[in-house]
């Protein structure tokens, strides 16, 4: 990813925008009784356009938002999105994206990993109350949310910060060897 | 160069991990810090905007959902429902709101408030994302006389307590939450116990009974007990409407000596409440 001053700015209005839009809206909706959460699909759409680092500092700093804005304890969401935005940037070095089902696959595969994230980070911190079987339903059924607010993600995220990548087609085309004294 | 590249990016991802271990370990139980009332306080109006902003929105996905559960109870609700569909999705908003409002009058003049406490209603702006906090963000905060440990409740019962306070707003863990227990007593029966949750399933609540002598009956109603004593004392005032009982199988209430409540406030669905503050702690 190609870092502008005009990029930077988009960046953290999508970093904001999206931390506001989930507590003010994804979470004080319902289907099925489960409020989608966006905050990990979006953490994997940076890794999946700008790579391990962007899609690292980008989960860091939706989840430090996120807590600052619920009062929650600090590092707990960070932690687990920062891992989330990392995984996805790694895949995304490691593989070709060849079918446009592959990000919203991972997003849902990746929510479900925040998800569990964020049970361990509070298993760690100490629960002292049984754990319903039902956490379990929630959290496929927000990992299937992901799936289809995943791909209208990744789409809409791409579109906004399309001058700043690198395209990998571009780049193969602009190899494509030139005739010289035809 | 390259290697330089990766150098750094490392270093950055360390920094980052050590940042979130650091915070997580600084910030734990110490409560709201000054980082965050700061960026709460920069945020709050777009917070607030937002929400109102969206409440259409919200509420037309909701009614989505609810139109699909209702039908999937029973034909008089499909029924409700078929009429109710007819009205303007910003027709319902207000109705819905107006409602809330007319139940926390209601909660006022009933008497349910004990005296001493001055109620302050605040609109709900946020909602904790992960199945494992039940925690919500309210628009009023200490310039509203709010203070931590305050409890909320709507225009049906208990809905919490104050968590945190910044100038102007306020977090709320509400009775669901895996932290919460509250001190309960189930009426006319008169046996007292400990409220806790059941962490996933917010319209469960397990009432662990100190008293296990006298039987519960399913649909009797649970109340605070705010007992106090010893230099101690319940968050919550006495007579606050919780819930009622919801199962009360003898083998559990003689084997485990605890029974199932069905909270009165929908955990799920909460725009308006009131934060009783005041009162006679402190």
């Amino acid at each position: 990813m190609i870092l502008t001053a005009n990029i930077l700015a988009r960046l953290v209005a999508i970093v904001v925008g999206g931390v506001i839009l989930q507590i003010t809206f994804f979470s004080q909706i319902a289907l099925f009784h489960v409020s989608p959460d966006v905050l990990p699909s979006l953490a994997v759409a940076f890794g999946l356009l700008g790579g391990t680092l962007t899609g690292a500092v980008c989960g860091f700093s939706l989840g430090f938002l996120l807590d600052c804005l619920l009062i929650l304890p600090l590092g707990g969401g960070s932690l687990v999105l920062l891992a989330t935005g990392y995984l996805a940037g790694l895949f995304r070095e490691r593989f070709e994206i060849h079918s446009p089902l592959v990000p919203p696959l991972l997003c849902m595969g990746l929510t479900l990993f925040a998800q569990l994230g964020f049970g361990a980070v509070e298993l760690m911190l100490g629960i002292d109350a049984p754990v319903s079987a039902l956490v379990v339903r929630d959290m496929l059924l927000k990992s299937i949310f992901a799936f289809f607010l995943g791909w209208a993600i990744y789409v809409g995220l791409r579109r906004a910060l399309r001058p700043a990548l690198v395209e990998r087609s571009a780049v193969r085309r602009n190899r494509r060897p030139t005739v010289l004294g035809a | 160069m390259y290697r330089k590249q990766v150098r750094r990016r490392r270093a950055i991802l360390a920094l980052l991990v050590v940042g979130s271990f650091a915070l997580l370990t600084v910030t734990y139980g110490q409560g709201s810090d000054g980082v965050q009332r700061g960026v709460s306080t920069i945020f709050s109006p777009l917070q607030s905007a937002a929400d109102r902003t969206l409440k259409p929105a919200r509420d037309l996905v909701n009614w989505f959902d609810e139109t699909f559960d209702a039908k999937g109870r029973n034909g008089r609700l499909h029924t409700e429902l078929e009429a109710a569909r007819k009205q303007a999705v910003g027709a319902q908003a207000a109705l819905a709101e107006n409602a809330q409002l007319r139940k926390l009058l209601g909660l006022d003049e009933s008497g349910a408030i004990p005296g001493g406490y001055t109620p302050v209603t605040g609109r709900v702006t946020g909602r904790s994302p992960t199945v494992w906090f039940s925690d919500l963000t309210i628009d009023v905060g200490s310039g509203d006389g709010v203070e931590v440990d305050d409890p909320v409740v709507n225009g049906d019962g208990l809905v919490g307590r104050v968590a945190a306070v910044t100038g102007g707003s306020a977090r709320v863990t509400l009775i669901a939450d895996h932290s919460s227990a509250v001190s309960a007593k189930i009426v006319p029966s008169g046996v007292q116990g400990v409220l806790k949750p059941s962490v996933g399933d917010p319209g469960d609540l397990i009432l662990d009974f100190l008293d296990s002598e006298r039987r519960v009956g399913k649909g009797q109603s649970v109340v605070t007990s705010g007992w106090r004593g010893q230099g101690i004392e319940s968050d919550y005032p006495p007579n606050l409407p919780i819930g009622e009982v919801a199962e009360a199988s003898l083998l559990e209430q003689e084997a485990q000596r605890q029974v199932h409540v069905r909270p009165f406030a929908d955990l799920r669905q909460l725009d308006l409440v009131q934060v009783l503050t005041g009162g006679s702690r402190g």
